[in-house]
């Protein structure tokens, strides 16, 4: 399958935040209420459509417990995008951001596209961290922010893929050196401006971006 | 680890490496590129584009036997200054069109590899999790027998090598799993540790003296 782009992510954040769920959820379209602790990296590809280009996500889906986390950190060297996810039910997973932020930002590239992500909003009942905080930090550390549920798909796609539509302008306003592997961007084998392409379970539908469901 | 000058089965003798003196290169032992390094190759994985591999081709099977889906495995040394491999990596067919799919990369240190059933070419891969499946070869009868053989050889000297208490896990190394621990002493460890220094020899074309 040919494409444009690919955009190395990576998923970062505390163990139990619902980074492997969130990432099951955009390449399966499914929730998996239990999932097994990550240890080192799992992968996940998906197809998305941006701007009338075939892109394709390359997702590392890392270990968030702190015994794993000097191993994978040196994974996120040529990522192009991160998703940092939090638990908004659990206070201490929001605490944390600030180490992880300064992780990714040593590690990776100056120009990585950070998304912010409050995962779990379908769990309102136990909210521990606001709204309002998330977009604070967001706004502070120069990060795009969403809240999303892995469990009911609530922006799940969005948060994907306005990562990397940010990507894309990145590359557009020529901030992305595309040629250089450190920014996690690769020039796809075959230049091809396609218009459709199949769906698949790996890498399904290809996605327009501005949809937004606005569930959350 | 021990250093020191190493004979390796009819290859002449050469020093043994010490730290990163003596550079692990990329060697195959088929001769040719397995379907996981070729993935590897094709660009989309920079950062593991360069990594020696062992692999095979695996069916995924329950404790019982019976298969479940297609596997390939391989181990890969995440510098060429390592002695021994240090990942798990994990591919399978793609859902949508069947081609080869990465979906992990594991620190060996949090994964324990056992013979399951040498009879029926059967391996028990056990995260540190908890999580355990088995695999049984998938290779062309006349050298599936050699193939495992390999594999059992990397058992033991992962196991070896954890012995010293480079990785956690020591006690159940220790411990017989599945029967596979009929063989192993002190000798044979040594002239195995001996055989695995030697590899790093260039001129051996065989990865981690397997």
């Amino acid at each position: 399958m040919t494409y444009a782009y690919l955009f190395k992510y990576i998923i970062i954040g505390d163990t139990g935040v619902g980074k492997s769920c969130l990432l099951l959820q955009f390449t399966d379209k499914r929730f998996q209420p239990v999932h097994d602790l990550t240890i080192g990296v799992e992968f996940g590809a998906r197809m998305v459509n941006i701007d009338g280009k075939q892109i394709k996500l390359q997702i590392w889906d890392t270990a968030g417990q702190e015994s794993f986390r000097s191993i994978t950190r040196s994974y996120y060297r040529g990522a192009a995008g991160a998703l940092l996810v939090y638990d908004i039910t659990r206070r201490e997973t929001f605490n944390h951001l600030t180490s992880w932020l300064e992780d990714a930002r040593q590690h990776s590239s100056s120009n990585m596209v950070i998304m912010l992500i409050g995962n779990k909003s379908d769990l309102e009942s136990r909210r521990d961290v606001k709204r309002e905080e998330g977009e604070a930090f967001a706004r502070e550390h120069g990060l795009i922010f969403m809240e999303t549920s892995a469990k009911t798909a609530c922006n799940v796609e969005e948060a994907f893929i306005n990562t990397a539509k940010e990507i894309y302008r990145k590359i557009q306003q020529g901030l992305f050196d595309v040629h250089n592997e450190a920014n996690g961007i690769k020039i796809g084998p075959q230049q091809c401006i396609s218009t459709s392409v199949g769906p698949s379970a790996s890498q399904r539908n290809s996605s327009e971006i501005g949809s937004n469901s606005g569930c959350c | 680890m021990g250093r020191g000058v190493a004979m390796m089965r009819g290859h002449e003798t050469k020093p043994a490496p010490s730290g990163t003196e003596c550079p692990l290169v990329p060697a195959y032992p088929t001769g040719r590129l397995g379907r996981l390094q070729r993935h590897l190759l094709s660009g989309e994985f920079d950062q593991l584009r360069d990594f020696p591999i062992f692999e095979s081709n695996f069916v995924q099977v329950t404790r019982l036997g019976e298969v479940a889906n297609k596997v390939t495995m391989g181990v890969a040394a995440s510098s060429p200054a390592l002695e021994l491999p240090d990942l798990l990596l994990l591919a399978g067919p793609a859902k949508d069109n069947g081609c080869l799919q990465l979906f992990g990369l594991f620190p060996l240190q949090f994964v324990q590899l056992f013979v399951h059933d040498e009879s029926r070419w059967q391996l028990k891969v056990k995260f540190r999790t908890g999580r355990a499946f088995y695999l049984q070869l998938r290779a062309p009868a006349e050298i599936r027998d050699r193939e495992f053989g390999q594999w059992v050889r990397l058992l033991y000297r992962l196991r070896f090598h954890s012995a010293e208490g480079a990785v956690p896990f020591t006690q159940e190394y220790s411990t017989v799993e599945d029967g596979e621990d009929d063989q192993d002493d002190d000798t044979i460890e040594r002239e195995e540790l001996q055989a695995m220094e030697a590899r790093l020899d260039p001129q051996t074309s065989e990865l981690w003296g397997l």
